[in-house]
């Protein structure tokens, strides 16, 4: 597992700094309101990271999206290089062999659906992600930004302009070849035979238009003032990128290797106890669990092996990421609501039924009604066995949490202009639309814990947030 | 970059060679007329290949000339902004310096030269670091980035920069001498 974290948490951090504002627009989109999908690049991201290779139509299920919508969001992220994806005709049979590596990670979590065992070939598609290729991309694009603003700033690829000071007519260094003179070694003007001088910082003509010079000033000041704030904005992932420079990057490797290879691993420990002694196997494949589900109890355990690992490795920075440094706190204050986000994926769900009931008793009552039925039972099924794991996963969500306030405090004034919004938010319309009754198992599974949670996670947790939430599961248990 | 690409043009022929060499004298002087000039849209033509087709000629009345419309393969040198290209420096002085780049002129401005070197007048003049350790004279050889062109009828003009990485002299002919 330990081998995971720091690269799920990369990503993590990757998705909300690169594609916290990526809409996913369909060729035709037919209804409007669910053009805005913002923000489901990052939940697709997030529910990767929770799993190793997982078939495109368990995922759309799992994130209940549909799942042209769920591919074409892959597609994107195959071509940002985050994803691998791989594409098998297979019947019955090959859905079976996967179904078996899935139950030889966690044993008994995806329910193997036998509705569909026929003859027929289906092509599949699976995906997970890449991570060596992560670490690589983000590093990249975060070069690429660094040096464009640095080189615009030092005014690198700019064309220099030449004045004349007696006549005023202007040259640029195209020009260069006609202003040579053969006495001297300065550059002379065409009219008047003066001695051209070089206009100090002239931007290119392209991006500058004729600007005049406050113009000019503005704009390097805009400069100077984004790189600082993507450097300070950047800060975690930055240093997420340098903690995990020196750890082995974890591989699934191909999906035929992968499957392989946990049916093996799984053959050879035996499913009663895989979840003790898989860590022993190594870190290729041993030690990834669906992390949410068959080794919590590995789990348990990491916030706090990870506190230790980074205060021996990078003393300095590890502080600034488990204590909030004040800068962090400083912008949390101002921005509660962007804190209420990801963390509330659970509550979300609890509270968007509690909304709609609000709102409107009358008609969207009884639908409303069915919904909570629906997940009643949903719930209770869950609620059993995951009882024990609530712990585990609440610190999870902690976790998590801290993650993403970073980034949403971070990036909630970004460096272009990105506009203030909320992930929780919209996560929460598309529940609304496609009925969705929880957001996911895991998360709202916690949900019970969640008001706790996210109070241990945000000072400025709102009062009402946790109160809806309590009402709810209050409601859901009598 | 080099390209090798398909080209036609409308060749005008003096009847004095229509004769059993027409073919080769068409050819002749497509080479004489096309190589070494410069388009805007495909750069400097370096070498003409092959002819690929010769079409049918039209008599021009009152003169005799016939029109050949001719198609030919060709390799065309075209500089592009970004571009990496190794060059010769031509001409030294206190704005900045001159390279070649086969048929294209290069000019880097002395803001686009890093700036730990300075500009040394005398006979030979050059820009040198503060160490003397690098040195930018006429015939040296640098490695520049193509920043900017300027296309006319007749000639391409580029501005360059050596201040990025891997950029800069890639040989000193005093050291080599
Ligand atoms: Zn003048």
């Amino acid at each position: 597992m330990s081998s995971f974290e720091p690269f799920n948490r990369l990503v993590r951090l990757a998705a909300r700094a690169f594609y916290d504002d990526i809409t996913m627009k369909g060729d035709n989109q037919p209804k409007t309101g669910r053009g805005d999908n913002r923000g489901m690049a990052v939940v697709v991201l997030d529910a990767l990271t929770r799993r190793q290779w997982v078939r495109e139509e368990d995922l759309a299920k799992a994130l209940k999206l549909h799942s042209k919508q769920l591919r074409r969001t892959l597609r994107f992220f195959e071509e940002e290089k985050l994803v691998t994806r791989e594409h098998r005709k297979e019947t019955a049979k090959g859905v079976k062999i996967y179904n078996a590596a899935i139950a030889a990670t966690a044993d008994g979590q995806q329910p193997v659906k036998e509705g569909d065992e026929k003859n027929k070939i289906h092509t599949h598609s699976y995906c997970c992600l890449d991570y060596a290729q992560i670490y690589d991309v983000v590093r990249y694009r975060l070069h690429r930004m660094k040096k464009k603003l640095k080189d615009e700033l030092d005014s690198r690829n700019t064309i220099q302009q030449y004045i004349c000071p007696n006549c005023g007519k202007r040259y640029s260094a195209f020009d260069a070849l006609q202003l040579v003179s053969m006495i001297d070694e300065y550059f002379h003007c065409e009219n008047c035979n003066g001695e051209l001088i070089a206009e100090s910082d002239k931007f290119a003509v392209e991006e500058m238009g004729d600007g005049d010079d406050n113009a000019r000033r503005r704009r390097r000041e805009k400069l100077r003032d984004m790189l600082q704030k993507m450097e300070e904005q950047l800060k975690p992932l930055m240093t997420q990128l340098a903690r995990v420079k020196d750890l082995a990057v974890p591989e699934f490797g191909g999906l035929l290797a992968w499957e392989a290879r946990v049916q093996a691993t799984a053959r050879v420990i035996g499913d009663s106890n895989a979840s003790d002694s898989k860590s022993s196997l190594g870190q290729g494949y041993g030690g990834t669990p669906m992390p949410f589900l068959g080794e919590t109890r590995v789990e348990v355990a990491l916030p706090g092996m990870d506190v230790k690992e980074e205060d021996t490795g990078l003393d300095t920075k590890s502080a600034s990421m488990k204590v909030l440094p004040p800068w962090m706190i400083k912008k949390g204050m101002v921005l509660t609501k962007e804190q209420r986000g990801e963390v509330k994926a659970g509550i979300e769900t609890a509270q968007s039924l509690y909304t709609t009931d609000e709102k409107k008793p009358g008609a969207e009552k009884e639908e409303g009604k069915n919904i909570q039925d629906e997940y009643l039972k949903a719930y209770y099924a869950a609620l059993v066995k995951r009882q024990e794991e609530q712990e585990a996963a609440s610190r999870k969500m902690q976790e998590e949490g801290e993650t993403y306030k970073a980034s949403a405090a971070e990036f909630s004034n970004g460096i272009g202009e990105l506009t203030d919004r909320q992930v929780g938010m919209k996560s929460k319309r598309e529940n609304d639309e496609n009925d969705n009754v929880y957001w996911e198992d895991s998360t709202s599974t916690v949900s019970g814990n969640v008001g706790e949670t996210f109070k241990l996670a945000d000072l400025n947790a709102q009062p009402e947030a946790s109160g809806d939430d309590e009402e709810d599961i209050d409601w859901e248990e009598g | 970059m080099f390209f090798h690409i398909f080209l036609e043009r409308n060749m005008l022929l003096h009847p004095r060679h229509f004769g059993p060499h027409l073919r080769d004298k068409l050819i002749a002087k497509l080479m004489k007329d096309i190589e070494g000039t410069c388009s805007g849209r495909h750069g400097f033509v370096v070498a003409i290949t092959g002819v690929e087709d010769i079409g049918k000629g039209l008599i021009r009345e009152g003169t005799g000339f016939v029109t050949f419309p001719v198609k030919y393969k060709c390799v065309v040198f075209r500089p592009f902004k970004g571009e990496i290209l190794e060059a010769v420096v031509t001409m030294v002085n206190k704005m900045g310096f001159f390279a070649e780049a086969g048929p294209v002129q290069i000019f880097v401005s002395n803001h686009l030269i890093p700036d730990d070197m300075e500009f040394q007048s005398g006979d030979v003049p050059n820009y040198t670091t503060s160490d003397g350790s690098v040195k930018i004279q006429k015939e040296s050889e640098v490695r520049l980035k193509i920043i900017g062109t300027r296309v006319d009828a007749t000639e391409i003009f580029c501005i360059g920069t050596i201040k990025d990485d891997f950029l800069g002299v890639i040989n000193d002919p005093g050291a080599a001498s």
